[in-house]
């Protein structure tokens, strides 16, 4: 097979391995850090909720 | 030594191994001369993605076991997630195959040993999730989970072997016992872009464990705060 008769199933085969795997890799990333923002949310929540408490247990 | 193992470290590595991988196997490494021609240069990804993810249905095995001695659900999670990313390099393995098959034998498909027993562990592989969805209790879910895994694994090494013991397939057989089959720059570009899809492999599974556990720490934090 020539180099003009097999490069387009080359090309095929290489944009699907970098397109699958760049995406996962900007999926993934985008899923850590919006888990994070959410456990730092909520992290927040709880430390807001627990002084109430706090300062009416020293009152 | 932990920051070399941490994920960004490891995506470096395996994009570094993966992007000179590719430049010496298209600049470097000489056009086969079969008739596959110049449609085996597909073969520098696929192959190691191919290994690569036998490698992480691998790792499952070995996540299955420890979890069974153990009982230890970190290891249910690093199976779990070494599954998830094994199936995703065998799609990836399935649909290049499936181009370099047209490309060089002209069928998208064949009936043959090392395509049909690789389409069988993606079943079962399937199959484990499927298994994973529809129990509900966490320790006998991984209990479940981890006796599959083991029973899965067994079509791996079959499927590894499957050309060398039935070599009247389409499957070439490339690499044999004290023979790479390769010229040595072909060899060479194999090997790196093997190493860069195994540290790829390592970053994956790392951030996916990470993910797994900031969910967790989710869930515990909203029930802790009453839903």
């Amino acid at each position: 097979m020539t180099i003009e008769e097999g490069v387009k199933y080359v090309a095929a085969a290489y944009a699907i391995i970098l397109a699958v795997l760049v995406v996962y890799y900007f999926m993934s990333a985008r899923r850590v850090s919006a888990l994070r923002r959410d456990v730092e949310a909520l992290e927040d929540e709880a430390k807001r909720r627990r002084a109430p408490a706090g300062e009416a247990g020293a009152e | 030594m932990k920051k070399l193992l941490s994920a960004p470290a490891l995506f470096a590595g395996a994009g570094i191994f993966l992007i000179v991988g590719l430049l010496l196997a298209f600049w470097w490494a000489p056009t086969d001369a079969s008739s596959m021609g110049f449609s085996q240069k597909i073969f520098f990804y696929h192959a190691p993605i191919a290994e690569t993810a036998l490698v992480a249905f691998g790792v499952a095995f070995v996540a299955a076991i420890a979890y069974l001695r153990t009982q230890d659900l970190r290891w249910d999670r690093l199976g779990y997630v070494s599954i998830r990313l094994g199936l995703l390099f065998s799609v990836l393995v399935m649909l290049t195959g499936m181009i370099w098959g047209k490309a060089a034998w002209d069928t998208w498909w064949a009936w043959e040993p090392r395509l049909t027993t690789f389409l069988l562990v993606c079943f079962l592989y399937v199959a484990y999730w499927v298994l994973r969805s529809v129990v509900d209790e966490e320790q006998r879910r991984a209990t479940y989970a981890a006796v599959f895994a083991i029973i899965a694994f067994i079509d791996v090494p079959i499927t590894f072997f499957a050309t060398r013991f039935l070599p009247e397939g389409l499957h070439p057989v490339v690499i044999q016992a004290g023979d790479s089959g390769m010229e040595g720059r072909m060899l060479t570009s194999f090997l790196i872009s093997m190493l860069g899809m195994t540290l790829l492999l390592a970053a994956l599974i790392r951030r996916d464990l990470e993910i797994e556990d900031l969910r967790d720490r989710v869930t515990d934090l909203k029930t802790s705060l009453g839903g």
